[in-house]
């Protein structure tokens, strides 16, 4: 039998060796103690102390200015108005926490413009939760009166007229597109829903947009208040987001026409943005160079709601 | 004749009061001598946390704070935790029951649904305020948690914070400390503190570990529920959409758990450990005794 010739270290013992390396660099150290004199460490202390006491009054009063009105009023109602008189002496005013608040809203509406990719797919799902899904009109439920007379008003086309589409023209002229996605509120709810719809990159495509235009201001103008009074509702949608293979018009759901409480006949899904943005019973898309009015940012939301 | 004895008297005084002042003055400059003396005097000190570390740490206080506040209100919204809907309580959120419990328990009348809502968030009804406080506080919170790292890194201070073979030997030898520590101060018993070799017990060293990584998660659950479309594989991480909101409530219930006994043995171990959290150095060199 040949004698078996050394090779140096095994793998095992390779391997061996390495971890005890990690284990040794990882190893806690002995403490570090450093000689210095009483009133050195009494001058650093009182500074550093100093400093502490500086940082808590700021951070109080700061974190006083920002606070909703209701809460300043529930935790303080007798030092509220003092306080409040107080910090907008230093320069913290209402107005000012406003337009903090939004720069806020600004920078997360950035960061989720910068995730966005027309080329990426949203999740779809193998099948739509079995729930019904939750109406969630923030006034009433339209009646059915509006539908016989229902057209889709196009504006800010390149061919410089206005085009009114009924939903009979709209199925027959567009292929339907189905996909399972989540649909997810503000509020923090979801539901995956089965929808059927057109996509509204092909009715950019049929019906293009003038020369400059970056966004579509879609309107609903049979929207209802919670008084059942007219009240539109208009959200604002980027055009690279209308462009996405998943942005739907959709126009229907869970297999069938969609009903009244779901926005028919023709509503927008875009599974990319919050439901807010997925607007329902869509009358008119007007695309626009800047960027239109939206309902919701009118009242303290986000603008571009990009999930 | 008669001015005589008074003159000698208001010399008197005068030489008193000089004399007094004199001995004022020496005084002054004696207690002088012994300031710089003891100021002067050597200290050996031992450096516990790196500034980094300190300045995130106290940074999460109002941050954490700030980010229940205005994330209970955004849950009170849309409820995770649900159970069948009842009269009062339409959406079945069990945090509604547990107000309307603890506001009769502390004796509250009136109209007590939100008695929970009202004082541990910034209120119902406040979702577009409690949206923008909470994206601030998040950002604020990353950067805080990116500096903590950082702090751990420089200082060297993560290698105290890893698991080691002793523990578990170490953590049930440090339960058993804290079981005895009340009945031995009752029974005016000695009680020693176990002798431990590192900067810290086992049990902190858990403790202290477990924090950042639930901090990790906690962020990496918000991002799956913000983002749930462009960071889909985030969302599947958690599974669902509800999944990750289940994570970041758990999230947040043991970073604010914490908390309490955080503060509670911080305060029982004394001003120098305190002290230690604001200004990085301590005087309890090891080799000294456990106070």
């Amino acid at each position: 039998m040949p004698e078996r010739r050394a090779k140096g270290p095994s793998l095992g013992e390779r391997l061996g060796t390495a971890l005890g390396r990690v284990a040794g660099a990882a190893a806690e150290r002995p403490e570090t103690t450093r000689e210095t004199t009483r009133g050195a460490l009494a001058t650093r202390s009182r500074r550093d102390f100093l400093l502490f006491g500086a940082s808590v009054v700021a951070t109080a009063v700061a974190g006083w200015w920002l606070l909703p009105e209701r809460a300043k009023r529930t935790w303080l109602p007798g030092a509220a108005d003092r306080l409040d008189t107080l910090a907008a002496r230093v320069g913290l005013t209402r107005m000012q926490r406003e337009a903090q608040l939004n720069r806020v809203l600004t920078f997360d509406d950035d960061v989720a413009e910068a995730l966005f990719s027309k080329q990426r797919e949203v999740r779809t799902y193998a099948r739509p939760d079995p729930r019904p899904l939750r109406n969630n009109y923030h006034g009433r439920t339209p009646g059915p009166e509006y539908l016989p007379g229902w057209r889709l008003n196009l504006s800010g086309l390149a061919s410089g007229r206005g085009e009114r589409l009924t939903i009979d023209e709209l199925l027959a002229r567009f292929a339907r597109h189905d996909m399972n996605t989540r649909l997810v509120c503000v509020e923090g709810w979801s539901h995956v829903v089965a929808w059927g719809g057109l996509r509204f990159a092909d009715l950019l495509a049929a019906y293009p947009p003038a020369r400059g235009m970056r966004w579509a201001a879609l309107r609903s103008g049979v929207s209802l208040n919670g008084a059942g009074e007219l009240e539109p509702y208009y959200v604002s949608i980027d055009l690279e987001t209308a462009r996405h293979p998943q942005a739907l018009l959709a126009t229907h759901h869970g297999g069938a026409p969609l009903t009244l409480a779901h926005g028919a006949p023709l509503r927008l899904v875009a599974p990319m943005k919050l439901g807010l943005k997925n607007i329902k019973a869509l009358t008119d898309i007007a695309y626009t160079a800047d960027e239109p009015a939206d309902y919701w940012n009118e009242r303290g939301y986000s603008r571009y709601d990009g999930l | 004749m008669q001015a005589e004895p008074e003159t000698e008297t208001r010399d008197a005084r005068r030489h008193a009061a000089a004399a007094a002042r004199a001995a004022a003055l020496a005084r002054r400059q004696a207690a002088r001598a012994a300031r710089a003396a003891s100021a002067a005097e050597p200290v050996r000190v031992v450096n516990k946390h790196d500034g980094l570390v300190r300045a995130a740490h106290w940074a999460h206080v109002p941050l954490l704070l700030g980010l229940i506040v205005s994330g209970l209100a955004i849950y009170w919204a849309a409820p995770v935790f649900r159970h069948a809907p009842t009269p009062g309580n339409p959406r079945g959120d069990y945090l509604v029951d547990a107000g309307r419990a603890l506001a009769s328990w502390f004796g509250a009348t009136g109209e007590t649904r939100y008695w929970l809502y009202e004082r541990m968030s910034v209120g119902p009804m406040q979702l577009a305020n409690a949206l923008r406080l909470h994206w601030l506080f998040a950002y604020l919170y990353m950067a805080c948690g990116a500096l903590y790292v950082a702090g751990l890194v420089r200082g060297g201070g993560w290698r105290a914070l890893l698991p080691r073979r002793s523990d578990p030997a170490e953590a049930l030898a440090m339960i058993r400390f804290y079981m005895g520590v009340i009945p031995a101060a009752l029974a005016r018993k000695p009680w020693p503190h176990p002798i431990i070799a590192g900067k810290y017990n086992a049990l902190q060293r858990a403790a202290y570990l477990t924090m950042p990584l639930v901090g990790a998660l906690v962020v990496l659950s918000g991002w799956a529920m913000h983002h749930p479309a462009t960071l889909g594989w985030l969302e599947r991480l958690f599974v669902s959409y509800d999944g990750a909101r289940i994570v970041h409530f758990a999230c947040m219930v043991i970073l604010g758990g914490f908390m309490i006994p955080h503060v509670i043995l911080a305060i029982a171990d004394g001003w120098d450990t305190l002290r230690g959290m604001v200004t990085g150095w301590s005087v309890r060199v090891k080799g000294t005794p456990h106070a």
